[in-house]
């Protein structure tokens, strides 16, 4: 042992690691319920991530409008001044178009799904600072009805599942979660597998334990099997890039890229009510 | 005046992480700012206080995702002490060193993470690791720091950072 380290310092070092390990066991994503000070963080925090996310989504316009500027012709090069004076209200006007688009998108879905479903709308207002775990904060929470294991959506296709609940938000899990397991089949030949998640940096998903023998092609369209329970039968989750065989020998994998950007969500769909699962209209997704 | 500094330092680099850079992704990852602070604090202050400032923000962004409490508390204060152990044999004043620093304490500091997603049943593939979180974010964060490591080093220095003697 170093001289500089004593004997006191080992013991409290190997006992604070010593109780952080078994913390960590106690607070994993699976637990029923949030403690009341991660609960008041969360609730307290919602409104300065909201803010920001919405700054975030304006300069990332802005960001856009002026890299596109400088692809235009010359003529547009004279009007440039004229443009930077209303460049301010254009950013406000795509904005509002944009998430006119988007709400309509969704509007549209619940429209089509609304004998099967019911949904509640939630904006995304943050999401894990790290790069692992997929994991999205919501602005809708217990007070709006929300509750554990309920699916969410976009117009796209499945984007995961809520798994823990405070009074004001909500945490979405990812489907491309390590946590995340989703009974899953291949739409077109109804071969069945588990989707789960690999890294949320990765944006992908893989479709596992697939019997070797079985057809899996690149493009084939993903879909919910129903099975487990958590996710009713036949929403879109993803599109097949890329197919390759499990170590064993046995099985086949298959890499899924999920139908909805999952980088880039802005709103998206809970469901809060599932009345007939088993009547849901045949859709590829996109 | 340090340990507010600090504090509002952290609160901050988690709001932003959590916000502002879902819309700056690059390849996927997002940059690790609470590291980057671990690593300045870490760099100039020595492994003592880099230990402990380690695992005060981690602990504060275990608090703040809500799960697996102590997994970034750790890991962090792991890179805090490794970092701290150069603080006396390098020139202070190279925002390339520091940079360079912050991408290995990055890739250590990931290792030990995926480590313990072991140990928490947490299985994710080697390559996948790698390839997608480990290094991209590692290189990321590096890559960040000439950007902010001057102003946290004038600080240390003479400004609110700055540990006063009484």
């Amino acid at each position: 042992m170093p001289r500089n380290v004593s004997y006191k310092n080992f013991i409290f070092l190997a006992l604070l690691i010593g109780i952080i390990l078994i913390v960590m066991r106690f607070t994993n994503v699976g637990r029923v319920q949030v403690s009341p000070m991660e609960s008041a963080i969360k609730d307290g925090l919602a409104p300065v991530q909201g803010l920001l996310m919405g700054v975030s989504k304006n300069l990332r316009n802005g960001f856009d409008s002026i890299s596109s500027l400088g692809k235009l012709s010359e003529e547009n090069k004279a009007l440039k001044d004229e443009v930077a004076n209303l460049q301010g209200q254009l950013y406000l006007q795509e904005e509002l178009k944009q998430e006119n688009a988007r709400l309509k998108d969704l509007l549209q879905y619940q429209d089509q799904f609304k004998s099967n479903f019911n949904f509640k709308v939630a904006a995304v207002i943050g999401r894990d600072p790290g790069n692992w775990f997929g994991m999205v904060t919501l602005n809708q929470g217990s007070k709006n009805g929300i509750a554990k294991n309920m699916p969410v959506v976009t117009s796209l296709g499945l984007v995961g599942r809520v798994v823990a609940v405070s009074p004001n938000t909500s945490q979405l899990m990812l489907i491309t979660d390590p946590h995340s397991g989703v009974g899953a089949m291949v739409q077109d030949s109804r071969i069945p597998g588990v989707l789960e998640g690999i890294t949320s940096g990765g944006g992908e998903a893989r479709l596992i334990h697939v019997p070797k023998d079985t057809d899996l092609t690149e493009g084939q369209a993903i879909v919910t099997s129903g099975i487990g329970g958590t996710f009713p039968k036949g929403l879109p989750v993803g599109r097949i890039v890329g197919v390759s065989n499990e170590p064993t020998g046995l099985f086949r994998t298959a890499t899924v890229v999920p139908f909805a950007d999952l980088h880039r969500l802005e709103e998206v769909l809970i469901i809060t009510t599932i009345y007939n699962p088993e009547i849901l209209p045949a859709t590829e997704g996109d | 005046m340090r340990a507010l500094v600090l504090f509002l330092l952290i609160i901050t680099a988690l709001l932003l992480q959590s916000t502002v850079f879902t819309y700056l992704q690059v390849a996927g990852v997002k940059p690790d700012l609470l590291l980057m602070l671990v690593v300045f604090n870490g760099f100039l202050r020595g492994s003592r206080e880099g230990a402990f400032l380690g695992f005060l923000a981690g602990l504060a962004q275990d608090i703040f995702t809500g799960n697996y409490i102590g997994l970034n508390a750790l890991t962090k204060m792991a890179a805090g002490y490794l970092v701290g152990l150069a603080e006396a044999r390098f020139f202070k004043e190279s925002a390339i060193l520091v940079s360079l620093f912050t991408m290995f304490v990055g890739v250590a500091n990931q290792v030990l993470y995926y480590l313990l997603l072991y140990y928490l049943h947490v299985e994710v593939s080697p390559y996948y690791a790698v390839i997608q979180v480990i290094i991209p974010s590692a290189i990321y964060t590096g890559l960040l720091v000439p950007l902010s490591y001057w102003k946290f080093y004038s600080s240390n220095e003479e400004g609110w950072l700055r540990q006063r003697d009484y």
